[in-house]
């Protein structure tokens, strides 16, 4: 038995608790590759026009999985906080993908939504496990298992690695490598996982800060206090989970980091980032000294001439105003 | 204090009415215009739907001729249009003007903040007042729903459009001067006159057609070219799927709208927020109501109509009824709506034509 | 022998067909609109005038289509006004009967349209600008100082296509201009700008259509036999181009003209006079609402033909679209 996840949207998210919970059940996992052209150009095919290139993407990689899998994971994710809402589109993916894409195999579009309260997200894998097995103690120690690993994903994402280097630390089991940034700068760079750890969508821009002396700061970074902090600030906060971690980062990296500047990633015509970029703006606009701000929109038509400019640019500009060259 | 809102269909007959008789001086909010719109899109992000910078010219408008409390709905999301009071506050207090945003929360989602803003509007001239002109609000609000429903049917029959859109006109300004519930019956009644007096040939079959969609875009003519005037006009009868009395009923004081939401649950077992569920409903609801076509409204970038959008040709198929769906932004331009109307127009004939050879 | 005239005015052409009672094309006009439609209507009469002159020819019928048919319907007296969209696909089956899937691709704007039994059943048209239509490849050929009519001759003798990446006109060109810069072969260049024109067209227009053969490729740019190439690589059908590709519009406003006129009986035709009239264009801003509509007015010796373009109807009296 075979299980497909996507590699993009909660994939950054969940994927290390859902890696170990299939290993415990004896069902191995297939990840799509590395999101590409040929995956993209597939899913600009098959999408609706109007959606984001994130919904383009995941469908390309759904079409990269189909026929190596006998199910599909694509889960309903209604709430990961308890409080907001994901996006709409997440909330009718597996909708929009089984009328977009043709011949998929079995989906599995269990639905987590953790406004049923903290235990949901057991209950939920116990559900999914109920498809694979009867054996109740084998998914109960499945759960256990996973739980751990999950655990300890989010302490090495707070060290700062990124995903990848994080599912490589938990795959091998080894100790995170010491990683102190160099660079004379530090910048927030704030955008949805899916978006920022995606280097083929987001045109490899942490490697192309970090090589220009740029320490690199985003929203996975922030502790979770903190974040709770932040999310008292506001008179009224947005209703989505990821947009919400990227106005409560900008505001922690604003008001508590002396940061540099802030760099927005956001996808050509994100329906929550015309919101989110409008706040994070305004925030950084209104904190005295004003914080430099910048807003980088990608899509399938992004050049990685173009980001480059206006990122070189932007960082000389924060460089001259510091006095660096 | 001066009091201004956001414009929306024939609304402002109603809430211009109930700020007035509150003890507010109200500043009219002035229909949608060009410069309306450029304002609009001069200060609102650049991916905002088309709403929230139409919205964001009016206040602009109003606050020029000196309103200083700005009254709105609020919601919960996951449609954004929940947070468009408080970012348009803050997009108001940046460019320099410090009205008062009064943002109406779901009042079963959020009783004790309803309350209190309650309290706040109502305080001036006490809660008898409000009860006393709250009825005669909600009168006027089904009367224009009736008045304008009756114009849906009618146009497409009228043999001079251009003296049915005036009869109209003229009725809605009989229901605006209506004072008392007796008054607004008696408005209503006579606008209906109007309107029915208007020569028409009753023989002709037009056809039928749903008006589905985001809320504003489908209320709101400014924003959506006048589409239920142009299908009129070209022989179509349009049955909205909103109208004002009953949206209010169904949202502000209950979870409404379920049967819709059921009937989309085959296709989209799911709120995906705003209109999104309900659209999906309402074209299976068309379609078991022998409708010839469906027309979707929905502003660029709009994702709750997007998710709806995609499952749309699945629907369409099913249930064997044409839908177009048009998105609405800024750059828009009136030719391109009229010649896919008529387009679609052409295409309904057809397959009418053809069902009834076979 | 009876004959109707069909009227097809766009932002780029105007083309101008005769047809006789079978529907054959007796006289084509491909001209350039060049910003004047009047002007461009009228010097297409004058040429259909000369066409048939002298071959006992009488024009029973006219209909107008495309973009500015509102207006070429007042100047020559149109029996019909149809949109484009119904225009092209009754042309697209009269010539081809069994057709299930039109692809038009003009100056301006690009649309398809999906036919079952003769009868359509779906369309689309561009909503993003430029990218899938003619004035996109005219501009990069331009660009390329390639003759335009060369186009689709160099596309065919590429080896590996470049990918041309853009959203609009504007970036493909800087795309194109790096992937020059790269010193990438101009036939590869240019195959790769028939792929993304092609790639735009289907990802945006034709999204979500069912194309199904016999598939009929219409309009202007059908001409270029690189986009050809093109489109049967990625539908992998073959794809027809009809001897009159470019003027289909046209035939179907002439064959819609000759319809109506067979129902009501009498033309409107105002006769080849309207060449040699003096038709004065004028707009203002009506000041009724805040709207600011721009009224257009049409008039022959100050005497108003017609008017259009207000919201509300008020000065719509003289006219009727549609």
């Amino acid at each position: 038995m075979r299980v497909g996840i996507p590699r993009t949207l909660s994939f950054f998210t969940l994927y290390p608790l859902l890696k170990p919970f299939f290993d415990g059940l004896g069902v191995e996992v297939v990840v799509s590759p590395a999101s590409n052209k040929a995956l993209l150009d597939e899913g600009v095919k098959d999408t609706v026009n109007d959606a984001c290139v994130p919904i383009k993407l995941f469908h390309g990689h759904v079409v990269a999985l189909k026929d190596k899998v006998d199910v599909l994971f694509m889960p309903r994710i209604i709430s990961l906080d308890g409080k907001n809402t994901l996006c709409p589109k997440f909330l009718g993916l597996p909708d929009m993908v089984k009328y977009s894409v043709s011949n998929l195999p079995e989906i599995i579009e269990t639905r987590l939504d953790m406004k049923k309260g903290k235990m949901e997200i057991y209950r939920f894998l116990y559900r999914v496990g109920k498809r694979f097995t009867d054996n109740k103690v084998k998914i109960l120690r499945a759960i256990w298992h996973a739980r751990y690993k999950f655990s300890r994903y989010r302490k090495l994402l707070l060290k700062g690695l990124t995903p990848e280097e994080a599912f490589t630390c938990l795959h091998t089991g080894q100790e995170p490598p010491h990683k102190e940034q160099s660079g004379q700068i530090k910048l927030a760079v704030l955008g949805y996982p899916y978006t920022i750890y995606d280097d083929y969508i987001s045109v490899g821009l942490l490697d192309m800060l970090r090589e220009q002396g740029v320490r690199v700061y985003t929203a996975e970074m922030v502790p979770e206090e903190a974040m709770k902090r932040m999310s008292k600030k506001l008179p009224k906060n947005l209703f989505w989970y990821y947009s919400n971690r990227v106005v409560w980062g900008s505001q922690y990296y604003i008001n508590e980091q002396n940061i540099d500047g802030i760099i927005h990633v956001t996808a050509f015509s994100c329906g929550p980032d015309s919101m989110t970029n409008k706040l994070v703006e305004l925030e950084a606009k209104q904190h005295q000294p004003k914080i430099p701000f910048l807003t980088i929109t990608v899509d399938e038509h992004t050049g990685e001439a173009g980001v480059a400019t206006r990122v070189e640019a932007f960082v000389d500009l924060i460089k001259r105003k510091k006095g660096i060259i | 204090m001066k009091i201004s809102f956001p414009y929306m269909g024939t609304s402002h007959i109603v809430v211009s009415y109930l700020f007035e008789k509150l003890g507010f001086e109200v500043i009219y909010p002035p229909t949608p215009s060009k410069r309306t719109l450029s304002l609009g899109v001069q200060y609102a992000p650049e991916f905002a739907c088309l709403p929230f910078k139409i919205v964001l010219g009016t206040y602009l408008e109003v606050v020029e001729k000196g309103a200083e409390i700005l009254i709105t709905s609020g919601g919960c999301g996951p449609c954004r249009a929940g947070y468009y009071g408080e970012l348009h506050k803050r997009i108001l207090h940046d460019l320099g003007y410090p009205v008062e945003m009064i943002v109406i929360e779901p009042p079963l989602v959020e009783p004790l903040d309803f309350l209190r803003k309650l309290h706040k509007i109502v305080k001036p001239k006490g809660i008898f007042n409000l009860l006393h002109y709250g009825r005669i609000a909600l009168e006027k609000l089904k009367a224009l729903d009736v008045v304008e429903s009756t114009l849906h049917e009618l146009r497409p029959l009228a043999l001079d459009k251009q003296q049915i859109n005036q009869a109209y006109i003229e009725g809605l300004e009989l229901i605006r001067q209506a004072d008392s519930v007796k008054e607004v019956i008696e408005a209503k009644k006579a606008a209906l006159e109007m309107l029915e007096s208007v020569p028409a040939d009753h023989t002709f079959k037009p056809l039928r057609i749903g008006l589905i969609g985001e809320i504003y875009v489908v209320l709101e003519p400014a924003a959506n070219h006048d589409i239920e005037r142009l299908l009129g006009e070209r022989g179509a009868y349009v049955h909205r799927s909103i109208f004002l009395a009953n949206w209010t009923r169904d949202n502000v004081l209950a979870h409404g709208e379920k049967d819709i939401r059921a009937m989309a649950i085959p296709y989209l077992n799911q709120m995906v927020g705003g209109h999104g569920q309900n659209s999906v409903g309402e074209v299976v609801r068309y379609a078991e109501e022998g409708f010839d076509g469906v027309i979707q409204l929905a502003p660029f970038t709009c994702i709750p109509e997007i998710v709806a959008k995609s499952i749309m040709p699945a629907v369409s198929r099913d249930k064997n009824i044409p839908v177009m769906t048009l998105f609405l932004d800024e750059q828009t331009g009136q030719a391109g709506i009229e010649t896919r109307i008529e387009a679609f127009l052409d295409l309904l004939w057809q397959k009418r034509k053809k069902q009834e050879a076979s | 022998m009876q004959a109707y005239l069909g009227v097809d005015v766009g932002s780029v052409s105007t083309n101008l067909v005769v047809i006789d009672d079978d529907g054959n094309v007796l006289v084509d006009l491909y001209l350039r609109t060049q910003g004047q439609p009047i002007q461009a209507v009228q010097e297409g009469m004058k040429q259909v005038e000369e066409a048939i002159k002298g071959k006992k020819i009488e024009i029973c019928g006219v209909g107008t289509t495309g973009s500015a048919r509102t207006l070429s319907g007042v100047i020559v007296g149109a029996d019909t006004v149809k949109n484009e969209i119904t225009a092209h696909a009754v042309a697209a089956s009269h010539l081809v009967p069994d057709v299930q899937t039109v692809l038009e691709i003009g100056g301006q704007d690009s649309k398809i349209i999906i036919l079952r039994d003769g009868i359509v059943v779906d369309f689309a048209m561009n909503t993003v600008c430029a990218a899938g239509t003619g004035s996109f490849l005219d501009h990069q050929a331009a660009r390329l100082n390639i003759p335009i009519e060369d186009f689709g001759g160099l596309a065919l003798q590429s080896e590996a296509s470049v990918r041309i990446a853009g959203r609009c006109s504007v970036f493909a060109e800087s795309d194109m201009i790096h992937k020059q810069q790269m010193g990438h072969p101009t036939p590869d260049i240019i195959a790769g700008l028939c792929d993304a024109l092609v790639r735009n067209y289907l990802n945006n227009v034709g999204k979500g259509k069912e194309i199904l053969a016999p598939v009929v490729f219409q309009g202007g740019v059908a001409a270029n036999v690189g986009i050809r190439a093109a489109f049967e690589k990625a539908l992998g059908l073959k794809i027809i181009v009809p001897d009159y590709f470019k003027v289909m519009g046209a035939i179907g406003a002439a064959l819609l003209a000759k319809a109506t006129v067979k129902e009501k009986g009498e033309t409107n035709f105002r006769g080849f006079v309207v060449s040699d009239l003096e038709y004065q264009a004028s707009s203002f801003e009506c000041q009724g609402c805040p709207n600011l509509c721009e009224i257009v007015n049409i008039s022959v010796d100050d005497k108003v033909l017609a008017r259009w373009g207000g919201r509300c109807g008020k000065w719509d009296t003289l006219s009727k679209t549609g």
